[in-house]
C-alpha cells in the first residue's frame, strides 16, 4: 500500500515539474499582452502594423511598426537564402559522403559555431565584416541588411544543418540500398531517393532555422543598423523588432505609450515566431515518412 | 554445367579482419533457379551480395579471388559496379519500395540507363504484369506504394528489378516477411520467371528450396558444404552434415 502511494507521489511530482515551463510560458505571455494591449486604445491595429513612420518619442509620437516588420523579414529571408544552401548542403555532406574522420570534425565544427555566443558574432560583424563591405562597395555604413543576414545565417546554419542531418540519416538503408542495387550512383541515389525521403525534416530544419533567426536580437542591434525605414537596397539599414525592443526598453518610462509600444511589438513577434514553428509542425507532420516496406 | 553464367573462382570474404567466406568456387547455371540454404551467419547472404557488388557498400570489406560474369573478372578495377547492378538485380527481404508511387517505383531504374525512353508505360505495364502485379494495380500505377500489403510491395519490387531487364535476378529470403499466401504467390512467380532469367535465391526456408530450385547448395560457417541437383541434396546427399541439416538435426 504504501509503495503505491509512493508511486502517486513521485507522478504528481513530475507532473508538477512538467507544469512548471508550462506555466513560467502562460505567466510571460500574459504579461506581454496585458503591457503591450493597452497601446491599441492609442493606436488602431491597423496603424500600428501598418504605419509608416516610428518616432515613439516625438510629440506627437508615432507608432508605425511597418519598417520595423520589414526590417525583420528581410533580413530572416536574405539569412534563409544564404544559410539554406549552406546548412542542407553541409548535411547531406556529413550524413551521406564524408568519411567517418571527416564527419566527427564537422559535426562538432557546426556544433560549436552554435554555441558561439551572438554577441561574439555581432562583434565579429562590427569590426570585420562592416569596414570591408563600408570599403569594397564604397558605403556611407557598413552596418545593414546584407551584414545582418550573413551572420544571421552563420547563426542559423548549426540549426539546419544538424536537424537536416538527422533526417538524411533516418533515412532508412533499405531505400539506399534498392536504389544501388538497381544501378543508381550514389549521386542519384542522393538526389532522387534520399532528399526526398528526408524533405520533411529538411522544411522542418529549415521553419525551425527561421524562426530561431527573426528572434535573434543582439546581431541585429549590432550590425542591422537601425535605421527605421523601408530599405531600398540591400546595402541599406534596418531596424529589426527585437532590436528597436532592446535598444529603447531602456529609455521607455514605464507603461509609457513608448513602452506599450515595445510590448505590442514583442507581441507580433511572438506570433511571427509561432507561426513559424506551427508551420514547421505542419510540415513535418504532413510529409512524416510512412516507414519502409513493413506488413 | 557448361551453361554456367557466373562462375566463382576460389572466393574469399573478409569483414575486416573476420573471414566470413572461404574458398568458395561454384558456377551458376542460366535459366536456373539456384537455392543458397544453411543455418544463419553461414554466408549466404553475404555470398549473393558480393554477386552484384553491393558489399561495396559495407566499408572494410575484401574480396579475394574471381567472380566472373560474361567471362570478366567483376571484381576487377576497370569493372563499374553500377554497371553490374543494371545487369544483375537484386530483392530484399524486407520490401523496399521507395516511398513514391506505384509507376515511379518501376520506371526509377530505367530512367537512370534511358532504358524505356518513350515507351515507359509499356515498360511499366509489362514488368507489373510479369511480376503478376498488374490487374491489382493498373488502376492505382500514381498512388503511393506505401499502401500496398506486404506481399504486393515485394512483387512490385520484383517488378522494379525486373524493369531494368537484368541477366540474373539475386534474391535475400524473398518471402521471409510474408504470410503463407503471398509466399506461395511469389513461388509461383519464381517458377515463371526463370524461363527467362537466371535466379539466385537465399532462403531459410528448406521446403521452399526444395519446392522451387534446380540446384541447392549448402553452406555451414563460409564453406560451400556441397552444391548439386536440388532433389539430389534432399534425397539422397553426399554429406552427412547436409543431411543433418536438411532433416532438421541442427541449424
Amino acid at each position: 500500500m504504501s509503495r503505491h502511494i509512493k508511486e502517486i507521489i513521485i507522478k504528481y511530482i513530475f507532473f508538477l515539474f512538467s507544469l512548471v515551463s508550462i506555466v513560467v510560458l502562460g505567466l510571460i505571455v500574459f504579461s506581454l499582452f496585458r503591457e503591450g494591449l493597452p497601446i491599441f486604445g492609442k493606436v488602431s491595429v491597423r496603424d500600428f502594423i501598418f504605419g509608416m513612420e516610428w518616432y515613439p518619442t516625438y510629440d506627437p509620437p508615432s507608432f508605425g511598426i511597418f519598417p520595423l516588420i520589414i526590417g525583420s523579414l528581410i533580413v530572416t529571408f536574405m539569412a534563409t537564402i544564404i544559410a539554406v544552401p549552406l546548412g542542407v548542403l553541409a548535411a547531406i555532406y556529413i550524413s551521406e559522403i564524408a568519411p567517418a574522420s571527416i564527419k566527427e570534425i564537422l559535426k562538432s565544427v557546426i556544433e560549436l559555431l552554435a554555441g558561439l555566443p551572438s554577441v561574439v558574432l555581432g562583434f565579429f560583424g562590427m569590426v570585420i565584416i562592416a569596414p570591408w563591405l563600408q570599403e569594397t562597395f564604397d558605403l556611407p555604413t557598413g552596418l545593414n541588411i546584407i551584414n545582418a543576414s550573413v551572420i544571421l545565417a552563420m547563426m542559423a546554419i548549426p540549426t539546419i544543418s544538424s536537424i537536416s542531418e538527422d533526417a538524411l540519416y533516418s533515412v532508412p538503408r533499405e531505400f539506399k540500398e534498392a536504389s544501388y542495387a538497381l544501378g543508381a550512383t550514389k549521386f542519384e541515389t542522393i538526389i532522387q531517393v534520399i532528399i526526398p525521403s528526408a524533405m520533411s525534416g529538411i522544411s522542418t530544419a529549415v521553419m525551425l532555422g527561421m524562426a530561431r533567426v527573426i528572434g535573434e536580437t543582439m546581431v541585429v542591434l549590432m550590425v542591422a543598423g537601425g535605421a527605421a525605414a523601408i530599405p531600398e537596397s540591400i546595402f541599406d539599414s534596418v531596424r529589426p523588432m527585437p532590436a528597436s525592443i532592446a535598444a529603447e526598453m531602456g529609455e521607455a518610462p514605464f507603461r509609457s505609450a513608448h513602452y506599450q509600444s515595445l510590448f505590442a511589438i514583442g507581441i507580433v513577434l511572438f506570433f511571427l515566431t509561432l507561426t513559424f514553428n506551427l508551420i514547421a509542425d505542419y510540415v513535418s507532420h504532413k510529409f512524416r515518412q510512412v516507414g519502409s516496406g513493413t506488413l | 554445367m557448361d551453361s554456367g553464367i557466373m562462375k566463382l573462382h576460389k572466393v574469399n570474404f573478409y569483414y575486416g579482419q573476420c573471414r566470413a567466406l572461404t574458398n568458395i568456387s561454384m558456377k551458376f547455371v542460366k535459366n536456373k533457379v539456384t537455392a543458397l540454404i544453411g543455418p544463419s551467419g553461414c554466408g549466404k547472404s553475404t555470398l549473393l551480395r558480393l554477386l552484384n557488388r553491393m558489399n561495396d557498400l559495407i566499408s572494410g570489406t575484401r574480396v579475394e579471388g574471381e567472380i566472373l560474369f560474361e567471362d570478366k573478372n567483376i571484381y576487377a578495377p576497370d569493372i563499374d559496379p553500377v554497371e553490374i547492378r543494371r545487369k544483375i538485380g537484386m530483392v530484399f527481404q524486407k520490401p523496399n519500395p521507395f516511398p513514391k508511387t506505384i509507376y515511379n517505383n518501376i520506371s526509377y531504374g530505367p530512367k537512370l540507363t534511358g532504358l524505356g525512353t518513350g515507351n515507359m508505360d509499356a515498360l511499366v505495364e509489362q514488368s507489373l504484369k510479369q511480376a503478376v502485379l498488374w490487374d491489382e494495380v493498373k488502376d492505382i500505377l500514381n498512388k503511393s506504394a506505401m499502401n500496398l500489403s506486404g506481399g504486393q510491395q515485394q512483387r512490385l519490387c520484383i517488378a522494379r528489378a525486373l524493369a531494368m531487364k537484368p541477366d540474373i535476378l539475386l534474391m535475400d529470403e524473398p518471402t521471409s516477411a510474408l504470410d503463407p499466401i503471398s509466399t506461395a504467390k511469389i513461388e509461383e512467380l519464381i517458377e515463371e520467371l526463370k524461363k527467362n532469367y537466371t535466379i539466385i535465391i537465399v532462403t531459410h526456408n528448406m521446403q521452399q528450396a526444395a519446392r522451387i530450385s534446380d540446384e541447392t547448395a549448402f553452406f555451414y560457417i563460409g564453406n560451400l558444404v556441397e552444391y548439386n541437383k536440388t532433389d539430389k541434396i534432399f534425397t539422397n546427399p553426399d554429406i552427412k552434415q547436409t543431411e543433418d541439416y536438411i532433416t532438421g538435426r541442427f541449424g
